[in-house]
C-alpha cells in the first residue's frame, strides 16, 4: 500500500509536470515562506536515504500536500520575494501569476542521436551540481517502481487464467527471502506433498513460474512467454508436464523440483531483480535433468524478457526450440555448447 | 565462438564502364549468452576487384549481354571463387545503361547463370545510396554531426545521396556525367538528350561535328558544375529543369560536407586520371567542379573508392540479414523480386482481419497479371505492443485470407519490422500445418520495395537484399 502511494503521488507530480495544469494554485501563495523552508529542509534530508534500497520512503511525508505544491510554489516565490523586495503590497494583488512549468529540454541534435542507442538517462543536464528536478523525479519514480516489483505479489486473477497452483517454500516473509537465498532453494513439506500429488510424474518438460524479486515481471509477461512456448513445444510435439506456481522462489529451486518430478528439461520462469531502466524484467532458466547438487554451469538462461527487451512472446516461441535443441543433445549449459562442437 | 563465412558478388553496369568485386561476409552471434541470438556481419573483405571495362554494346540500344556474362565468369576463375558458392550479392545496372531495351532481360538472365545471388536492379536514387555506402560516406556521417552528401558521377548521371548519423535523409538524381559529350579526333561525335534539351533555349546549339574545343562545350560544363552547386546549396527549386532525372532533391537540411564518387571522381581526387581512357567530358567537368566557387563553401573530405564505389557497394553493402528467431520453409527459398505490400495495423482487434483482408484485397489488384497471382509479402511496420490473444487474431486473419490461394509456388510470405517472426510463424503453422510460409523480421521495406530472400545460412538465418522499384523509363 506505501509502495502504491508513493508512485502514485510521484507520477501525480510527473503528471503535472508534463501537462502544466492550467488551474491556478492561488492558496499556494498563502502559505508563508517560513513554511516553505521548513518543507524544503525535509525534502532533502529524505534525500540522503533514498541509496538505500531497502528502505520505503514514508508515504505520510511524502502525502504532505505542500511538499508536492512546493514544485509549484518555488517559481512563485521567486517572484514573490523578488516584488516584496521592490513593494511591500500583498502578493495577492499582483498581475496574474503564472503557472508552474518547467523549462524546455534543449538537447542538441546529436544527444538526440545518442540517445536512440540507449536507456541510459544520459544528456539530461544539471541544476549546478545535482540533476534537475525533473531527472531526479523520474529517478525517483523508477526506483519506487523497483521497490514495488520486489514487494509486490502476483495477483490471484493471473495465476487463475494461467490455471496454475501454487506451492511456497521454506522462507516465511519478504524479509527472509531477501536475508537467506537458501531457504528460497527448499520447498516447504506441504509444498512437497501437494506437487507429488498433483504433478504428472517424468515429464519431458516441467514449466515453473516464480515471482522471485518481481513480481511485477511475472505479472506483465508471463502469460504471453508461456503461452507461446506452450505453443511451440505443442507444434514440436514435445509433451509438458503440470505447471505451478512458486511463491519465493530461487534459481536453484529447480534442482529440488527436478528430483521430486524426475523432470527432463526445466523451464523456470522467474521475475528478475529489477533496475532502474526496468522493473518489469524475467528471465527463463533453462536446464537438462536439474538434481539437487547440479552445477551453476549446466543451467542457461533467457534473460531480458519484457516489453524494452525481448519481446515476450518471441522469447517464448524461442525457448521451445532452445528446449528442443537440449533435449536432442542430452545436454544444457557449458554441456550443451561442448556438445554442438 | 563460432563464426560463418558467406561469399557475395557485385556486378555494376554503368553507362560507360562495367565492373565486378567478390567480397567474404563473416556472419557471427553478437548477442551475448543470455540473449536471444542476434546474427550479425562482423567483417568484410574484399577478396578480388575486377579491372573496369567499358560496358558492352551491340548497338546503341543493346547491351552485349554475352560478353558480359564472358567477363564475369573470367573474374570469378580469377577470385577462384565457384559461382555456385556465392550466396548473396547484387547486379545492379546504372546510369544510362538502365535505359536500353534489354536492360532488364540483362540483369535476371545474369542472375540466374552467374552464382545463387540476388538481384538488385537499382533505381537512380537507390543507385546514390549504394554509391554513398560503397564510398565509406554513410560510415564517416556516423562519425560526425555533419550533413554529408556523396555525389557519384559516372558516365551517364550523378547520383546524390545526403545523409547525417548514417541515416539517408534525401537523394536527387543529375544529368551529369563525363560521358554525355563525346569526341572523336577533336570533333564532337555525340551529344546526349538531357544535353540537347538543356541547348533549346540557346540560339546556335553545339551539334555532332562541331571542334571539340568549342567554346560552348565549356559552356555546357559549365552549365553541369553549376547544376551540382545549386541542388547541393538547395537552391534548384525547377521541377522543369532539363539536366534534373527524377523528382527535386529530397532533403531538408542545409549540406555541410561533400565527398565525390564515381570514374569522374578518380579525377578530382587523383592528379592524373590515366586511367580514364575516353574521349570525352570527364576530366574537364572534374577540373571545373574543383574550381567552381560556390563549391568550395563546402567541406570536402574524401571516399573510401572512387570508381568503384558502386560496385564495392552492391557487393558489400546490399545484403541485410535477417532477425535470428525467424520461421521459414527452407524448400521454398531462395525467392526473387518478391514485391512488398505494408499492411497497416492498429491495436484494435478486431480490425486485424479487415486491415489484413484489404491488405491482401490490394496487393493481389497490384501485383496479379491478368488472372494470375504472383507472389508478394505482406509487410509489417510499427507493429503495435501484441499480446498471444493478438498474434493469435491475426494469424487467423492471414490465414483466413491467404491460405486457400497459397501453394508452394505462392507461399505465405509475411515481413516485420519488429522481432515478431518467430511467434507469427509458429502460430501460423500451429493453426494450419501444411500452409508453406516464409515469416521474416527485423527488416525494414516500404510498399514499392522489392525483396529477394536467399537460402537458409547454417545459423538459421537468411540474406534478404531489398531494392527500390526497377528501372527508370527513358
Amino acid at each position: 500500500m506505501n509502495e502504491q502511494l508513493v508512485s502514485m503521488i510521484t507520477q501525480l507530480v510527473i503528471d503535472k509536470m508534463g501537462n502544466q495544469t492550467p488551474d491556478e494554485q492561488s492558496h499556494d501563495t498563502a502559505v508563508p515562506p517560513e513554511d516553505q523552508k521548513e518543507i524544503l529542509i525535509k525534502l532533502q534530508a529524505k534525500e540522503t536515504s533514498v541509496a538505500d534500497i531497502v528502505a520505503i520512503p514514508s508515504a505520510t511525508e511524502w502525502s504532505n500536500e505542500p511538499l508536492i505544491k512546493l514544485y509549484h510554489s518555488e517559481s512563485h516565490n521567486h517572484e514573490q520575494s523578488y516584488y516584496s523586495a521592490s513593494n511591500d503590497e500583498p502578493t495577492d494583488t499582483m498581475a496574474p501569476i503564472t503557472t508552474f512549468k518547467f523549462e524546455e529540454d534543449e538537447v542538441s541534435e546529436s544527444v538526440q542521436a545518442a540517445k536512440k542507442h540507449t536507456p541510459a538517462r544520459i544528456g539530461v543536464g544539471r541544476a549546478g551540481t545535482r540533476p534537475k528536478t525533473k531527472t531526479w523525479l523520474k529517478f525517483r519514480l523508477d526506483h519506487a517502481a523497483a521497490v514495488d516489483a520486489v514487494y509486490g505479489e502476483v495477483t490471484e486473477g493471473l495465476l487463475q487464467k494461467l490455471d496454475v497452483f501454487q506451492v511456497t517454500t521454506r522462507v516465511t516473509d519478504k524479509e527472509e527471502y531477501i536475508t537467506r537465498p537458501d531457504l528460497g532453494r527448499r520447498l516447504s513439506a506441504e509444498s512437497k506433498t501437494l506437487i507429488q500429488s498433483k504433478c504428472a510424474k517424468n515429464p519431458k518438460v516441467q514449466i515453473i513460474i516464480s515471482n522471485g524479486l518481481s513480481a511485477s515481471a511475472i505479472e506483465e509477461n508471463v502469460q504471453d512467454v508461456y503461452l507461446a512456448l506452450q505453443q511451440s513445444l505443442n507444434n514440436l510435439n514435445i509433451e509438458i508436464g503440470t505447471t505451478f506456481y512458486i511463491d519465493k522462489g530461487r534459481v536453484a529451486l529447480m534442482d529440488e523440483i527436478g528430483e521430486l518430478l524426475q523432470a527432463e528439461v526445466i523451464v523456470y520462469l522467474i521475475g528478475e531483480r529489477p533496475g532502474l531502466v526496468s522493473a518489469e524484467s524475467m528471465s527463463a532458466y533453462i536446464c537438462y535433468q536439474p538434481r539437487i547438487g547440479t552445477v551453476e554451469a549446466d543451467r542457461m538462461v533467457v534473460s531480458n524478457i519484457h516489453k524494452g527487451g525481448i519481446p515476450p512472446l518471441e522469447a517464448g516461441a524461442y525457448l521451445g526450440t532452445v528446449v528442443q535443441k537440449i533435449l536432442h543433445y542430452k545436454a544444457s549449459g557449458v554441456g550443451l555448447v561442448a556438445k554442438e562442437g | 565462438m563460432k563464426t560463418e563465412k558467406i561469399y557475395s558478388a557485385g556486378i555494376d553496369i554503368g553507362t560507360s564502364t562495367t565492373k565486378m568485386v567478390v567480397s567474404s561476409f563473416l556472419l557471427k552471434n553478437v548477442a551475448g549468452v543470455t540473449h536471444v541470438p542476434r546474427i550479425e556481419i562482423i567483417e568484410k573483405t574484399v577478396l578480388h576487384q575486377s579491372p573496369i571495362i567499358k560496358t558492352p554494346f551491340i548497338n546503341k540500344e543493346i547491351i552485349d549481354m554475352e560478353k558480359i556474362e564472358q567477363f564475369i565468369f573470367q573474374q570469378y576463375q580469377l577470385a577462384q571463387i565457384a559461382p555456385a558458392d556465392i550466396a548473396t550479392g547484387a547486379i545492379i545496372i546504372t546510369g544510362e545503361s538502365a535505359t536500353k531495351e534489354n536492360a532488364s532481360e540483362v540483369v535476371h538472365a545474369i542472375a540466374d547463370t552467374a552464382g545463387h545471388f540476388l538481384v538488385a536492379t537499382a533505381g537512380p536514387d537507390l543507385e546514390g545510396i549504394i554509391a554513398a555506402k560503397g564510398a565509406g560516406t554513410l560510415q564517416q556521417s556516423k562519425n560526425t554531426a555533419k550533413v554529408i552528401a556523396n555525389i557519384d558521377i559516372g558516365g551517364g548521371t550523378a547520383n546524390i545521396a545526403v545523409m547525417q548519423y548514417g541515416e539517408v535523409i534525401g537523394t536527387c538524381t543529375l544529368h551529369v556525367g563525363g560521358r554525355l559529350i563525346e569526341f572523336q579526333n577533336g570533333i564532337v561525335q555525340s551529344i546526349s538528350p538531357p544535353i540537347m534539351k538543356l541547348m533549346k533555349k540557346w540560339s546556335k546549339p553545339l551539334k555532332v561535328g562541331d571542334a571539340a574545343e568549342d567554346v560552348r562545350v565549356t559552356q555546357l560544363i559549365q552549365e553541369m558544375a553549376d547544376i551540382v552547386a545549386m541542388t547541393l546549396s538547395g537552391q534548384l527549386t525547377d521541377e522543369q529543369h532539363p539536366l534534373l532525372l527524377g523528382h527535386l532533391p529530397t532533403w531538408n537540411k542545409p549540406v555541410e560536407a561533400v565527398v565525390f564518387s564515381g570514374g569522374v571522381a578518380a579525377c578530382i581526387y587523383e592528379q592524373e586520371c590515366t586511367n580514364r581512357q575516353y574521349d570525352d567530358i570527364g576530366e574537364k567537368l572534374a577540373t571545373y567542379l574543383l574550381q567552381h566557387e560556390q563549391l568550395q563553401s563546402f567541406l570536402w573530405l574524401k571516399p573510401e573508392e572512387t570508381a568503384r564505389a558502386t560496385v564495392t557497394g552492391a557487393g558489400t553493402q546490399t545484403t541485410e540479414i535477417s532477425g535470428a528467431t525467424i520461421q521459414v520453409d527452407a524448400e521454398i527459398l531462395p525467392l526473387k523480386n518478391v514485391p512488398v505490400f505494408d499492411c497497416h495495423l492498429d491495436t484494435n482487434s478486431q480490425e486485424f482481419d479487415y486491415a489484413v483482408k484489404t491488405a491482401v484485397e490490394r496487393a493481389d489488384a497490384l501485383f496479379s497479371i491478368q488472372e494470375n497471382r504472383s507472389p508478394f509479402a505482406l509487410y509489417f511496420s510499427q507493429l503495435p505492443y501484441l499480446s498471444f490473444q493478438d498474434v493469435r487474431a491475426l494469424c487467423e486473419a492471414i490465414l483466413k485470407h491467404l491460405a486457400t490461394i497459397s501453394s508452394k509456388e505462392l507461399p505465405i510470405i509475411i515481413v516485420i519490422q519488429s522481432d515478431y517472426a518467430k511467434v507469427i510463424g509458429q502460430t501460423l503453422q500451429a493453426i494450419n500445418q501444411t500452409v508453406p510460409i516464409i515469416c521474416i523480421d527485423q527488416i525494414k521495406v516500404e510498399t514499392g520495395d522489392y525483396i529477394d530472400i536467399g537460402e537458409v545460412l547454417p545459423s538459421g538465418v537468411v540474406p534478404v537484399v531489398v531494392k527500390t522499384l526497377a528501372f527508370h523509363s527513358k
